[in-house]
């Protein structure tokens, strides 16, 4: 097994999938398993996977359609914070779209940074420059706190309940 | 006469004249991989039998029971295996199966740690471009074989690998440095 694990990486890249999802035969997952633990470098890469596959496995972001408005949701806990894969998420969801009337829903992140304050306003910028609106839904208390004090909620619409938010968009 | 390096007979006197505790412990992730996977992630009790296993490993090799230093691997799964089936019957013994199996409780790394790595991770995520994205979420998520991924999105074969390469690159450093930091971070 060593020479085909070392020789091909895509062969073990099968392998170390199929390992972890539970695919191998009982054989191969004992033979697997004796090698790992004395290769350094296949552990390495078996961790790797299970990271990789992680990352891939976490959907982050939902996008739904409410008559003509979109509505982008996170799908678990969130943060809008430097380097945090759910803020180049929604920044993606709404600036590589053209949408022009977007709903953020909000109900779901639990922290905001100055980052993810810039990115909202980002968003906020290109819906404008496509003629659209982005209002936001259900922000968490110190979500709320933090566009109170940098006054952005006087510049995007907020609301706590998603029936007014979507009818907002009709007037 | 001194052995030469990189034959079994030098490995063998690697594995019988320095197996210290610390040597130990690089096989301490290893083992808990192995363990994680049989007892699932979430059991409470993976660093006991992580600990029993490494301990019975390492008494092992004091007494010269690893005969062959090539079989390590093998070895060790067989002890780690042993350790297992052990917990298995003490935890029948001791606990019937309840019929409505609990929630898992937290995982087992501490929240800045778990932060840390899904920080880490994201981080990884964020710099696969869309296209790599979706071609690792067919390999590793859809299981789709090479040849098919090649078919559906009409790339080379050389640039499947590099796309792969790159990716497991990335996450192999982000491993290496969540490991290197735990491992100084004080506890």
């Amino acid at each position: 097994m060593s020479m085909d694990l070392h020789c091909d990486p895509v062969f073990r890249e099968e392998l170390i999938r199929s390992y972890l999802t539970r695919k191998l035969s009982p054989e191969l997952t004992e033979e697997f398993e004796n090698h790992y633990l004395g290769c350094d470098e296949c552990f390495e890469e078996t961790q790797a996977t299970r990271l990789l596959i992680r990352g891939l496995g976490e959907p982050v972001i939902e996008r739904q359609r409410i008559n003509d408005v979109t509505v982008i949701r996170f799908q678990s806990n969130a943060r809008l914070m430097a380097a945090s894969l759910e803020l180049s998420e929604l920044a993606n969801a709404v600036r590589l779209q053209n949408d022009t009337k977007v709903l953020i829903d909000l109900s779901q992140v639990s922290r905001i940074d100055s980052t993810g304050l810039g990115v909202l306003m980002n968003c906020y910028c290109h819906a404008i420059k496509n003629s659209g609106v982005l209002k936001l839904l259900h922000p968490d208390a110190p979500v709320k706190r933090m566009l109170s004090m940098t006054k952005i909620d006087s510049v995007l619409e907020t609301f706590a309940d998603e029936g007014s938010a979507i009818e907002s968009f009709r007037a | 006469m001194a052995a030469l390096p990189g034959t079994a007979e030098a490995r063998w006197l690697t594995i019988s004249m320095t197996y210290a505790e610390e040597d130990i412990e690089k096989l301490r992730p290893k083992v808990s991989l192995k363990v994680g996977y049989e007892l699932g992630f979430f059991c409470p009790d993976i660093d006991d039998v992580v600990q029993e296993t490494l301990t019975r490993f390492l008494l092992a090799v004091r007494e010269d029971k690893l005969r062959n230093p090539d079989a390590m691997g093998a070895f060790l799964n067989g002890i780690c295996r042993n350790v297992i089936l052990e917990y298995r019957r003490r935890s029948m013994r001791e606990a019937p199966m309840p019929e409505v199996i609990p929630e898992p409780p937290a995982r087992g790394i501490p929240d800045a740690g778990l932060l840390e790595m899904r920080q880490a991770i994201a981080h990884g995520m964020e710099q696969l471009a869309s296209r790599d994205r979706q071609v690792l979420t067919a390999f590793y998520l859809e299981e789709k074989t090479k040849d098919e991924i090649l078919k559906s999105t009409g790339m080379s074969d050389e640039n499947f690998r590099v796309v792969l390469c790159r990716a497991k690159e990335r996450f192999r450093t982000i491993y290496n440095e969540q490991t290197k930091h735990r491992s100084t971070s004080p506890h």
